[in-house]
Parts: structure tokens; sequence; C-alpha cells
């Protein structure tokens, strides 16, 4: 049996000296960051196992690139996003980034509640958070970039209500619960569906917020209610597979989603999804920066809310839309895609 | 003892090579983390040491190593307790859901606050005990049946919302005590003083000698005489005020209690207590330990960052980690054995 009266006395001992040798530090007051040449921006999305945010990366580091050589900066994009969805590790995350002198932090928001405390304590010490995607809404966070979420939820139904020509039962596939700005537009389908008399909606169903465990989703909930002939994704969760593609029938299920990624666009073409609402989550990283420097650097003030307009996406501009993924950098689209259309 | 005697016995204690470890770690985190200037004084600060990151370190440390010392005594028992991220996700939401059903001044809020998480986790360390005692079954398949249970409590009762606590419980979870203002050194000493006190149950009390007695072999403790029965019931009872009580201090800390909280935690509480040296197989483990194996974790989550590896690593990394520190104990445990064997 281990005995540790010695090791439990020092560390106590420890503990204590430790926490009295912290009182002569004197707290941190605010500091603007103006006109410093070198910027550091902490990203902290909601998951960095979901495309939408290594878009937005891709975006952030873009901007940086681009504002080091208009104007000689040295901008720095520190990807701190965590492996999965926790408000919790979000929170440590911005401490971690404040701590270790970030200028700024890009943050999309996994669970508003958690998160007000520690964007509220980042900017008490000097350091600009702006959110995207996923708002915090009551903290202290400069600006918000991202698509009006009621909207887009209603967006979505009232697409998909077209596409069922008014008539038919539907489900909605919610993503993470707990998320803000998921919950609204999960709301604003729900009051979209409430105005088409002949739309019921039959359930709506959170997941895990990885392709597979969506797809896997929308399975189950297919099994289970095979009635269904529509789904309103609010996020394109799902779609990032090709699991779909042999699993629904496009002349029985008709799907309007979110998001417009590259392996979504095989659902426009095969006409399971006849439409997306693509988020440009490039833009998610790139507005984020040049806000921000514009802020730091340019000491120009920020719209509260940044509006981000949605991109319709059906058969009609897919291929426009498909080479605009690729112009932002994304390697993965459909090279038949990209190619002229053949002559017909 | 001499002062002598005291040293001696400390580097020989199990405690001397994890804390060896975690400042070997420090030293190295310490040497490469680079630094940055610091707003408020202008001076080249640490971007490893300095107060600010290493209580956060301990903080974030703080709510799986309460946890990890009440699974610790578990484990010591020879069961093991799968349901203390889901306990901690119950206890948050229900304190939340009461105290925002009916608002009580501040320090009634805090003593209510406190009271409910403690009780509704030994209520949920008894239903794991009973049915462990009672149904005759493996701990292991009783509280992975409980985790989702106890989740599925925590969502069906808080309809997925993220609820805020009143603004008292994080004042005291935040109180500076005295240090600067934006240092929060109240969950590292209830972390200590838990796991202090943990260690004072197991090495010290009749109990804690029982608990290491029925871990090191039922049998024979049947024969002795021991109630089993009492004893399981009594650790899964700990086991769930020690996540009541580190679900108290993470709801009041973060601002809000939602079902998804410390989802997936029972992994690194139960790695903790093993980095700690806890014996899967019971009989053998430590409190203090467990939270310096919780610390180790944390601070091979920070280094990661903090060097800048390729956060994608994290998992890889800390799996690694994992099975090199048990291997490391296992091989220090064999060579302590043959040194203590009497010479032929």
């Amino acid at each position: 049996m281990p005995r540790s009266r010695p090791s439990v006395a020092l560390l106590s001992a420890a503990a204590l000296a430790f926490v009295l040798a912290c009182t002569s530090q004197a707290p941190a007051p605010q500091a603007s960051a103006a006109k410093k040449k070198n910027l550091k921006i902490a990203l902290i999305a909601k998951s960095s196992t979901n495309p939408v945010f290594l878009s937005a990366r891709v975006g952030a580091e873009a901007a940086a690139k681009e504002l080091n050589a208009q104007h000689g900066l040295q901008i720095e994009v520190a990807w701190l996003t965590p492996p999965q969805e926790d408000g919790q590790v979000q929170a440590q995350r911005i401490a971690q980034a404040v701590n270790e002198g970030a200028d700024a932090i890009l943050l999309s928001s996994s669970d508003a509640g958690k998160l007000k405390g520690a964007v509220d304590d980042a900017v008490s010490r000097g350091v600009a958070v702006m959110t995207f995607d996923s708002d915090v809404p009551l903290s202290k966070r400069f600006a918000f970039y991202g698509a009006d979420d009621l909207k887009t939820g209603a967006q979505t139904m009232a697409e998909l209500a077209q596409q069922l020509n008014g008539k038919g039962k539907v489900a909605i596939l919610c993503g993470n619960q707990n998320a803000p700005n998921l919950q609204k537009r999960v709301q604003g389908a729900k009051d979209e569906a409430a105005k088409h008399p002949g739309i019921t909606i039959v359930g709506s169903f959170p997941h895990i917020e990885t392709p597979q465990d969506a797809a896997a989703e929308v399975i189950r909930v297919m099994n289970a209610y095979p009635e269904i002939e529509g789904w309103a994704m609010i996020g394109g969760w799902p779609l990032f597979t090709s699991t779909l593609l042999d699993q629904l029938d496009p002349k029985r299920v008709k799907v309007v989603a979110v998001d417009g990624l590259p392996a979504e666009l095989a659902y426009v073409e095969k006409g399971i999804a006849p439409v997306l609402l693509a988020q440009p989550t490039y833009k998610w990283g790139h507005v984020g920066v040049t806000t921000i420097v514009d802020k730091l650097y340019f000491a120009k003030a920020a719209p509260e809310i940044v509006p981000m307009e949605l991109v319709r996406v059906s058969q009609d501009n897919l291929r426009e839309w498909a080479q605009q993924l690729k112009d932002w950098g994304f390697t993965d689209v459909a090279p038949h895609l990209l190619a002229p259309p053949a002559a017909k | 003892m001499t002062s002598r005697g005291w040293v001696k016995r400390f580097f020989g204690s199990a405690q001397a090579g994890l804390l060896f470890v975690i400042l070997l770690l420090g030293g190295l985190l310490t040497a490469f983390a680079g630094s940055h200037i610091d707003r408020a004084t202008g001076a080249s600060v640490n971007n490893f040491l300095n107060s600010n990151t290493l209580i956060q370190v301990a903080t974030d440390a703080s709510f799986f190593a309460i946890m990890a010392v009440g699974a610790t005594i578990v484990i010591v028992s020879g069961g093991i307790d799968l349901s203390v991220g889901s306990i901690y996700a119950l206890c948050g939401v229900s304190m939340a859901m009461l105290l925002r059903a009916h608002p009580l001044s501040d320090a009634w809020s805090v003593l209510t606050a406190l009271t409910v998480c403690l009780v509704i986790g030994l209520l949920c360390g008894a239903l794991n005990g009973a049915m462990v005692v009672g149904l005759r079954v493996h701990p292991f398949i009783i509280t992975l049946g409980s985790m989702w249970i106890l989740r599925g409590l925590a969502f069906v009762a808080s309809r997925a919302e993220s609820i805020l606590v009143p603004p008292a419980l994080t004042a005291v979870a935040k109180h500076s005590l005295g240090l600067a203002d934006t240092l929060y050194p109240v969950p590292m000493l209830v972390m200590v003083l838990t796991a202090v006190l943990g260690s004072v149950y197991l090495e010290r009390t009749v109990m804690g000698r029982h608990v290491f007695a029925l871990g090191g072999n039922a049998e024979a403790s049947r024969f002795a005489g021991l109630r089993l029965g009492r004893i399981q019931l009594g650790v899964f009872v700990l086991s769930g005020v020690a996540a009541g009580l580190a679900a108290f201090l993470g709801a009041s800390f973060y601002g809000s209690a939602s079902c998804g909280d410390a989802t997936g935690y029972e992994l690194y509480v139960i790695a903790s207590a093993v980095v700690g040296g806890a014996s899967l197989s019971g009989g053998k483990g430590s409190a203090v330990n467990a939270m310096l194996g919780a610390l180790l974790i944390v601070l091979i989550r920070q280094s990661i960052r903090t060097l800048r590896f390729d956060q994608n690593y994290e998992w890889i990394i800390i799996g690694c980690a994992i099975i090199v520190a048990v291997v490391l104990d296992q091989q220090s445990a064999r060579l302590t054995a043959r040194r203590l064997r009497p010479k032929d």
C-alpha cells in the first residue's frame, strides 16, 4: 500500500508557495494593439474535424498572407480549434491564447453560455474578440460575421417546400443541439414549415457533427420513418460523405442543405439535393481576419453584425460554384465539374 | 523523522516519478515556448512560465482531476466507473435548472448549488453501487449503462439547452483570493484539497484500507469478514460525490451547464488514474497520483499547442504518453520488487 505523507505535505507547500508568489503580480490593464505590425490571431472554430472550419482556416491564412504582402504586416494565424465540439475546451483555448500573447481571437462558439465569461475575460485583458458562424451575443466581442440563422433555417425549409410542391412529410437534421446558431436555424425551419399547411415535420434529429455520424443518423431515421419525402439539413454534415448517394432515391426523397462544399456537389448533380444554400465558409476566416486587422491596425470601426449572404447552388450554377471553391483553395473539387460543359 | 529521512522517503515515494516528469515537461516548455510582450508592462513574458498559464493548466486539469480522485477509489477497489462524465452533466444541469426556476440570494444560491450537486452525485453513485452489488453485474457494464441513462436524463430534462447559472456562483469559482484580478485559483485549490482528502481516506482510514483489501484480494477480504457489498457501495458513492463537486465547480466557473458537458471525460478520468499508477485489476492507486496524472495529461495537451506542434496529433500523442507512462510505471515496480526481494 503506498504511503504519501511527505508528498502530500510537499504538494500542499508547493501550492501555497505558488499562490503566494502570484500575489505580487499586477493586474494587466486593457491596452490597444493598434499600429502593431506583428499580430497574432487565434482561430478557434467549433471542431477541427468539420470541413467547413478547415475552409475557414484556409480563408484566414489567405487573408493574413494578402495583408502581409500589401501592408508589410506580420500576421500569424494560430489554429486552436479543438478536435471535437466542446464549449469548455474552447473556453480553455481562449484563456491559453490570451496567456500566450494573442492580439485577437476569431471564434465560432459551441456553447454561448460557457464562452461568455472566457470572451469577457479576454476582452478585459486587451484582446479583441470577433465571432463568426455562431455568436456569443451577450459577451463583449466587438463583431459577429455570419448568416442570420433564423432566416437561414426558414430559407432551407422554404426551398424544400418548393421542391415538394408544398406538401409532404419532412425531417430536420439538427447537428449539435447545444450550438445556439443551429438552435435558431431549427426554429427558423419550424416557423417556415408552419406557413406551409401541406408540410408535416416528423421530427428534428440531433447528432454528433461528424460526417459519418450524421450520415448514419439519416439512414437510421429513414429506416424508422420510411414516409419521409424531404430533409431540411441545417448543416451539410452527411453530404460530406458519399454514403447517401446510394441510400437516398432522388425520385422519392429531396434534400435541401445548408453548406456547399466540394463533397456535396455530387448530390446536386444526382438530383438528391436540388438546392444547397452554401455558406461562403472561406469568408468566415477571410472576412474575420480582415475585420480584425481593420480594427487593430487601421483603427477602423467595425459594425457589430457583419451580415453574410448565402449562395443558392443548384444545377444552374453548379460549375461556377465548383470553380469558386477551387479558387478558394479547395483541392477536392471533382475535375469534371471544372471542365467546360460538353457541347450537346 | 529527520529532514534527510523525509527527503529520502519522498524520492522513494510513488509521486516522485510523476513529479519529475511534470517538472521535466514544464522545464522543456519553459525553454521552448517562446515569449511575448506583456501589454501592461512592455516586458517579455515566457509563454509558459507565467502565473496565468500555470493556473490555467491547473484549472483545466482540476475538473477531471477531482473526478479522477473518486474514480481512483473505485479502481483501487477493483471496479470501474464509466459514468462520471454523465453524473457531472446531470448534476450541473439539475442545479442550473433548479436555480433558474427558484432564484435565491447570492449566498443561498451557492449553498443550494453545492448541495444539489453533491446530493445528486451521491444518489447517482449510490444507484451505481446498489446495482453493482444487488444485480451482481460487473461495474463496467452497470456504469456503461448508467453513463447513457444519466446523460439521457440530463438531455431530456434540459431539452439540450445550455442553462446559465447565477453570477454569484461564477463569482465564487472565479474569486481571485487576493491574487491579480486575472488569476482564478479556486478550482486548483479545490483540486489539491480533494486529492489530499482522497489520499487521507485511502491511506489513513480503516475504510480506505478495506478498499485496498477488497481490490487486492476479494476472496481473502470476504474470509476476513469484510462486508464487501457495503465497501463497493461506498466507493461508488464517493465517486459520484466527486463528480458532483466537479460539476458544481465546472458549471460555476464556466457560467452554464448543458447535457453535453464532460462528454468523453470518463476516458480522461480513467487515464489520469492509470497514469497515476492505479492498477485496473485493483489494489493499487493513489489519489494524489491521480491528480498528478490529470496534470500531466493537461500539460501534454498544452505542450502540443505551446510548442506549435500540429494539434491534429493531440490524440496520438496523449495515447502514446498513456501507454509509455504505464509501461514505465510497471518497469519501475518490477525493478523495485526485484530490489526488495531477499537475496538467497
